[in-house]
């Protein structure tokens, strides 16, 4: 570095490889925050990421291929037996339900109203779950080229999980309800009321009911289908406890999400209604 | 070099449990750190650039905060590499957490500035961490380079 001389010293004195790395980051930055313009430098990187999620899958692979050999005889008779159970329960639901389905749409029929159809899903695979303070997400092992596109809902069994915000080609971020920067449209079911759910690090809080609405402890809280992000009536959370806002205009409630987002294994990506989903 | 250094970003990838996340060091930074510190040439900016874009994929962030809080890092420590060589361990160290923090104040910011998250005492908790693994973390990589140059 001593020998440089005249002009070759500007362009190759450290502060300017600095400057210059910087300004490619926050163009980066800033192409990214609007999404779509930094998608394919994204793409193309994330094809050298690969190696290291496999290298991360892989362990928790080799796990449950372990455990299904090893399982004993008598546990998985158990465990053959407990889902027989809940698949008779279930059935019996549907058999209701297709009645109850028949009724609504006659009513739809006669006020007019457009009529909701079925949930088209996919199942993708959890290969990493990350619910650091600041960012909460998961990362499932599909992308791009499986047809995923940005804001897609995902949800599980036992509730809505969060949409996808991150794009690979091979896989992609889920970003979790709990998270800060995530806010969901919802209703609570037994009163119909509209309100807005914030993430705050761990559960999720709805801060804009009013304090003469009616909210009780134990109220089941279900997506509003406003936003045309999340369809309309999924499962999100339970309300667990209820505050009056400093200024006294506002309930503040605390919700406990019902879907375990530490034990989470596969989940389902919903897919428009006018698409076909992708069976991967 | 590079072993090292996708092996720290492996162990940043790996999903600890809940309560560990918080006081994880930043691997990536702290080998940026102690290679740019040994390094004698300007190129290790670009690979720090380069490792960072990649970090950023692997974690989901906006791309190029990781590249932009390693490249810093790698230009700070490359500025003053030559006086730090011959300061003590202890001051080395200072030196380190001082750049530690510097690190993650740039990520807080971008952080802030673009999801609007707020910056909590918690998020410094990784600094100790740090400071507790860095002389060891060099120790251990002064021996394998040693060795290496030893044995080529």
């Amino acid at each position: 570095m001593e020998s440089l001389t005249g002009n070759q010293k500007v362009t190759k004195s450290p502060l300017f490889k600095f400057l210059i790395l910087e300004f490619i980051c926050l163009s980066l930055m800033i192409a990214d925050k609007n999404h779509h313009l930094a998608q394919p430098v994204r793409n193309a990187l994330s094809l050298a990421a690969i190696p290291l999620v496999k290298i991360i899958e892989w362990p928790q692979e080799m796990y449950q291929i372990i455990e299904v050999a090893l399982s004993r005889q008598a546990q998985l008779i158990e465990e053959n037996t407990q889902l027989k159970e809940q698949l008779i329960d279930t059935q019996l639901k549907v058999q209701q339900n297709v009645s109850l389905t028949a009724e609504n749409e006659r009513l739809r029929n006669m006020l007019n109203a457009t009529t909701t159809s079925p949930l088209t899903t996919s199942v993708a695979f959890v290969s990493n779950i990350n619910q650091h303070q600041k960012k909460q997400y998961i990362i499932i092992d599909q992308g791009t080229s499986q047809g995923i596109f940005n804001g897609q809902a995902v949800l599980n069994l036992e509730g809505v999980i969060g949409q996808v915000d991150v794009l690979a080609q091979q896989f992609s971020h889920v970003i979790l309800i709990t998270d800060k920067a995530h806010a969901l449209p919802v209703e609570i079911l037994r009163t119909g009321m509209r309100t807005i759910a914030y993430g705050n690090g761990e559960s999720i809080s709805l801060n804009e009911v009013p304090t003469s609405a009616d909210l009780q402890i134990g109220d089941v809280v279900v997506t509003s289908g406003f936003g045309n992000r999340f369809p309309r009536g999924l499962k999100v959370a339970e309300i667990e406890s209820i505050n009056v806002s400093p200024d006294r205009t506002f309930q503040t409630s605390v919700a406990k999400p019902y879907a375990q987002f530490d034990k989470l294994t596969e989940v389902f990506l919903v897919w428009p209604s006018n698409n076909s989903a992708n069976d991967e | 070099m590079h072993l090292s250094i996708l092996c720290a970003m492996l162990i940043m990838l790996i999903p600890w449990p809940k309560a560990m996340i918080v006081y994880q060091p930043h691997w990536m930074a702290l080998l940026i750190a102690y290679w740019s510190f040994n390094a004698g040439n300007n190129r290790i900016m670009l690979v720090a650039f380069c490792y960072g874009l990649l970090l950023d994929i692997l974690m989901g962030s906006l791309l190029g905060k990781h590249g932009m809080s390693l490249v810093a890092l790698s230009f700070l420590v490359t500025k003053s590499a030559k006086q730090l060589r011959m300061t003590s361990m202890g001051q080395l160290l200072a030196m380190v957490l001082v750049l530690m923090l510097n690190d993650i104040i740039i990520r807080g910011i971008i952080d802030w500035l673009s999801f609007g998250y707020k910056p909590a005492l918690i998020d410094l908790a990784p600094l100790i961490t740090a400071g507790i693994t860095w002389p060891w973390l060099k120790y251990f990589l002064d021996r394998m380079q040693v060795s290496y140059r030893n044995s080529t």
